[in-house]
């Protein structure tokens, strides 16, 4: 088969990682192609590379045997490369129609759009997506799937012989999955290349033809077929063996009484009867799909979003935690976030400053006075036992490596001296040996009785730092696996939980 | 799904304000018959008039998401301009009416292409070239008027087509009229509410942000020099402090009409009302010879509250959003 649109050797780096690493993959006519990969393979740069959001380092893209350099998304848009972006790109006020047609309003600034050209336009691509609503409607007023249909005719309306669909089924219902699948079925037959990335196997293994996997920037394989293969193939290409981590045994069982329980807690953010525990020295991994609301779990401990159901015991005592301060000076909880550059630090500031911030309002003197003196006693001690690589501690952070800032942030809960630690994700964008040593950090923080909530969809990781593994999906905990370190077992237990949808 | 009465008269955005404009009207009408007399209401409209091409020119930059601080200090150096042109060059009013109006659009549409190329915020670029305005007014006109409006402008400015209605009303219509059609049906006043509404989406689709930011500053400088020269005219003299106190009112009345300031959403009609409810209170002053500063606190309180029911609702549209209603 001819293939549409072919990558050969392409690589991207970013300051401080190399996201892409002489990748290939090729896409053909009427197949639907898998791309897989783990949290940070380079999945999402390969996708911004194929729609012109990136330019490559090195390597070609061609389409129709034609080398292109797609500087904008809309070459590519023009090109018949259609994409659907994970996270949602709809203008809310909005109509539908308008949503679909929003690039082709009229011929200049100041035509007059036609709306009911462009609503019979839009109608032609809700009809084929057998989505039935009227094309007046504001976005805003869709179910979050009728959004991602939207999204979808969008994509088809400009014509698409390549579809991206980056993954569409991460906010379906099953029902809603089925449906999509069906269309995807129908664009297939009609000549369209589609490339689709998806965590969950058992869609992959249902609708596509072809594979790619990467894992850290590279192919693990380029575009093979699918049907020689299992999904125990797939899975060892995705985790992989290669940069296996030392193999701790396991801890012993801290005795100790939980410092934080969460009984039947439900929050605003969605959460239903989560029940928890987390005892001092010990570490309890939160393993999840992205949006399984592990993240917006620890947010809601930490006060961000409104609890509205259960307990929150900490030391036994019941407790109401409404805001991130009283979190951290009344309930010794730190959260390191897994957007490092967004939520955990101030990039534009010094090392200091960055990590000095949690114990401010303890040193700050009795009129507010605050010397950069006082931070740098408590907080100099931290950062170089963290080994932080950096000038001074007046370096600005943002000129750090991905590394040296995740040490960064942890450090500044290690100098708050916090009881409970929440690690949200803390390898991403971070290279090995780093993730190695946050790895025996964690473990000594533990060891000397700080309660670790780890957060984490690296499998790996969670089998190498955490003691139990909790697992979480659609904002419940579905089960716990004891982590006994057998790699196998223990990712297969807690597939099992994941993948136990109906069940539930 | 059914919604109680208050609550879908909430989702109008100018139902609210005109609402309160009606009650501010009998109410004060009531107190004091003077109010409603022919020439009060023609001194009213002619303010409404100037304050809601003022507010327009705010409206625009609104919607696409950031502020014009320097919307009254470009209509100021178009105003003196327009007077400076007529009197020191010789130029006919026509001429210098569209030389005005030129000298707004270009310097709209630097605000506008410094803004875009170098993606630093318009809050920091035109509260630069705010001052830059005014240096250029001040420089010219050494801080002191110029005299010669001449009796056609002054006219225009003072008397009324019908009426109570003042001539001033005429271009204010005009302007609300072509920016609700721009909104509603031209493609550059969609692209404007896209790339307010969310900008991702509309850079992922393709949409010239560059030129369309350009647009919306062009479109304010267009209204502020509008407004700079009906000043004149209403004013009968070419003040260099034209434009100084433009500022608060014209954000307090999109907003007090329902604008959202993280933009995507304006309400021609809303503005309207605001601008509206502005005078109102304005002239109550006068009327029952009030302390200025309880006009300033009772705005003040306006703007609060009408920021509060924006946000209430844009909590509601959220929520519906959530259960996919």
């Amino acid at each position: 088969m001819a293939s549409i649109l072919e990558i050969r050797h392409v690589s991207k780096s970013f300051p401080g990682v190399k996201a892409l690493d002489d990748v290939s993959i090729s896409l053909a006519a009427g197949s639907v192609h898998a791309l897989l990969g783990e949290n940070g393979a380079g999945k999402s740069t390969l996708i911004k590379i194929i729609t012109g959001v990136q330019a490559p380092d090195a390597g070609e893209v061609l389409f129709d045997g034609a080398s292109m350099r797609f500087s904008k998304p809309r070459e590519a848009g023009a090109c018949g490369i259609g994409v659907v972006h994970q996270e949602r790109n709809l203008v809310m006020r909005f109509s539908v129609a308008e949503n679909i047609m929003l690039d082709r309003l009229g011929a200049h600034s100041l035509s007059r759009v036609d709306h009911t050209a462009i609503a019979d336009e839009a109608v032609r691509w809700l009809k084929m997506l057998d989505l039935d609503i009227d094309p007046g409607t504001p976005v805003s007023r869709l179910s979050v799937a009728q959004m991602q249909l939207v999204e979808i005719g969008k994509a088809l309306s400009l014509r698409s012989r390549v579809l991206l669909l980056d993954e569409p089924t991460a906010s379906l219902t099953p029902n809603e999955s089925a449906a999509l699948f069906a269309i995807i079925r129908k664009l297939k037959a009609d000549g369209v290349a589609i490339l689709f990335v998806s965590h969950k196997l058992e869609e992959v293994f249902g609708i596509c033809d072809t594979v790619t996997v990467l894992r850290d920037g590279r192919n693990v394989c380029d575009s093979v077929p699918l049907a020689g293969l299992n999904r125990q193939d797939v899975v060892k290409m995705m985790i992989g063996r290669a940069e296996q981590l030392a193999r701790r045994a396991p801890r012993s069982k801290p005795a100790a009484s939980p410092l934080l329980e969460l009984r039947g807690y439900s929050s605003d953010a969605g959460h239903r009867d989560v029940n928890l525990t987390v005892r001092p020295g010990e570490i309890v991994g939160l393993y999840g799909l992205v949006g399984a609301g592990r993240s917006e779990l620890a947010k809601s401990v930490l006060g961000l979003s409104r609890q509205t159901g259960g307990e929150v015991l900490l030391n036994g005592q019941a407790v109401h935690i409404t805001s991130v301060a009283s979190a951290l000076h009344h309930h010794g909880i730190g959260y390191v976030s897994e957007d490092r550059k967004g939520e955990g630090l101030i990039l534009l500031h010094s090392v200091l400053d960055n990590a000095g911030i949690t114990i401010w309002q303890r040193l700050a003197s009795r009129f507010g006075l605050l010397h950069d003196a006082t931070v740098a006693r408590e907080v100099g001690p931290v950062i170089a036992k963290l080994e932080v690589k950096t000038p001074s501690l007046q370096q600005t952070i943002g000129n750090l490596s991905g590394g040296n800032q995740q040490k960064v942030s942890v450090a500044k809960w290690i100098a708050a001296g916090v009881k409970l630690l929440i690690i949200d994700e803390p390898s991403v964008g971070i290279d090995i040996k780093t993730k190695a040593y946050l790895h025996d950090l964690i473990h000594e923080l533990a060891g000397r009785g700080t309660a670790i909530l780890l957060i984490t969809s690296d499998m790996p990781e969670m089998v190498d730092v955490a003691d139990r593994i909790l697992v979480m999906d659609r904002f419940r905990i579905k089960g716990e696996v004891e982590n006994d370190r057998v790699y196998e077992r223990v990712s297969q237990a807690i597939m099992t939980f994941i993948h136990d949808r109906k069940a539930a | 799904m059914r919604q109680s009465l208050a609550i879908r008269l909430l989702d109008n955005d100018w139902a609210g304000p005109g609402l309160i404009s009606l009650m501010a009207i009998a109410v004060i009408s009531i107190l004091q018959p003077a109010f409603l007399s022919p020439f009060n209401i023609l001194v009213l409209l002619s303010a409404i008039a100037v304050n809601m091409v003022v507010a327009l020119g705010q409206l625009v930059i609104i919607g696409v998401g950031q502020m014009n601080l320097a919307l009254g200090a470009l209509g100021g150096l178009v105003a003196i301009c327009f007077v400076g042109a007529i009197e020191v060059l010789g130029v006919p009013a026509p001429l210098a009416i569209v030389l005005g109006l030129l000298i707004g659009i270009v310097a709209g549409m630097a605000n506008g292409v410094i803004i875009a190329r170098t993606g630093i915020s318009a809050f920091i670029i035109t509260l630069a070239s705010l001052q830059i305005f005014k240096g250029i007014n001040l420089g010219i006109t050494k801080a002191q008027p110029f005299y010669g409006v001449p009796d056609s402008v002054k006219q225009f400015g003072n008397t009324a087509v019908f009426g109570s209605i003042p001539w001033l009303i005429l271009p204010a219509v005009l302007g609300a009229f072509c920016l609700w059609y721009l909104f509603r049906h031209l493609r550059i006043g969609r692209y404007i509410l896209a790339l307010g509404g969310n900008r991702q989406a509309a850079e992922l689709s393709g949409i010239d942000t560059t030129g369309t930011v350009i647009w919306a500053h062009a479109l304010s400088g267009l209204f502020a020099a509008a407004a700079g020269m009906m000043l004149v005219a209403r004013l009968q003299i070419g003040q260099p402090t034209i434009g100084d106190d433009w500022l608060i009112s014209s954000f307090a009345a999109p907003v007090i009409g329902g604008a959202s300031l993280s933009g995507g959403h304006v309400s021609v009609a809303g503005t309207f009302f605001g601008v509206v409810i502005i005078a109102i209170i304005t002239q109550a002053l006068v009327l029952f010879s009030i302390d200025p500063f309880v006009v300033q606190i009772v705005l003040g309180g306006l703007i609060l509250w009408a920021v509060g029911i924006n946000r209430f609702r844009e909590w509601r549209l959220s929520k519906l959003a959530i259960q996919g209603a």
